[in-house]
């Protein structure tokens, strides 16, 4: 289940108005940080991929998903979310998002699975929005409990 | 008949394409016996490698090489909606059965 990955160490909901999109990606994979599933070569290596090749990580409206190869810098598969209250321009104004997934990877399909139940989440509009109106943890901690309930 | 997903790195968001491709056909009851539908990274997607590209719309200039008519350019990846009006064109387009909903 999604909550595995996602849960209270690991989402995040700032204000995000003062934030750059830098800012933005190293916030949201700091638990992933501190939890020792990636070292900051990670972190750098995602934003490093968005300058080189643009916003593609910008996978809808208001949503990113930050993301790089799996390399040795990253120990165990992991997944993070900051909700931003404000939008931050990722690269453009062209990219506003509010909800900054992380992933990282260890091989090319242990996330395979990870990502299945992330998008059942994400093509859902009524649990999508409520996750961008979320003002605390709690509430998009129910949101996305609300995507596995119906799930099953 | 074969439809590639292509992003940047082939990791994740190529595969949420081709999850979305393959639920969409599902959905619509289309008889998949005869396609094939993969995800790839925009390195590795060649104009041979498939009849049919979906590619994430900033990624246009990259998949310059491949032959325009193939090419499909998804402006979301998470909007169901807008895979589904693609891929029904490309039924259409080949003659390939589908439930219209």
């Amino acid at each position: 289940m999604l909550s595995d990955l996602l849960n209270a160490h690991t989402i995040q909901v700032e204000d995000g108005s003062a934030y750059t999109w830098e800012d933005a990606i190293r916030k949201a994979a700091q638990p992933l940080i501190d939890l020792k599933f990636v070292e900051t070569a990670y972190v750098d290596s995602m934003i490093d991929v968005v300058k080189e090749e643009g916003p593609y990580i910008n996978i809808g409206p208001q949503v990113a998903l930050a993301h790089a190869r799996p390399n040795d810098s990253v120990h165990k598969i992991g997944l993070s979310l900051l909700k931003t209250n404000s939008s931050v321009d990722l690269v453009s104004e062209d990219h506003p998002v509010k909800l900054w997934f992380v992933l990282a990877a260890t091989d090319s399909n242990s996330h395979l699975s990870v990502i299945q139940q992330l998008m059942t989440v994400l093509t859902n509009n009524d649990i999508l929005n409520k996750l961008l109106e979320a003002p605390t943890v709690d509430a998009v901690m129910d949101a996305l409990d609300e995507a596995d309930e119906a799930e099953q | 008949m074969k439809i590639l997903a292509v992003c940047q790195s082939g990791l994740g968001t190529s595969f949420m394409v081709q999850m979305n491709i393959q639920s969409i056909l599902k959905d619509e009851n289309v008889d998949t016996s005869d396609i094939q539908v993969d995800h790839s990274d925009v390195g590795s997607a060649s104009a041979n490698a498939a009849d049919y590209f979906f590619v994430e719309s900033t990624l246009a200039n990259a998949v310059g090489s491949l032959p325009k008519d193939k090419v499909v350019l998804l402006k979301s990846l998470i909007d169901k909606n807008e895979t589904k009006e693609h891929v029904n064109d490309i039924l259409d387009r080949e003659n390939i059965k589908y439930d219209a909903k």
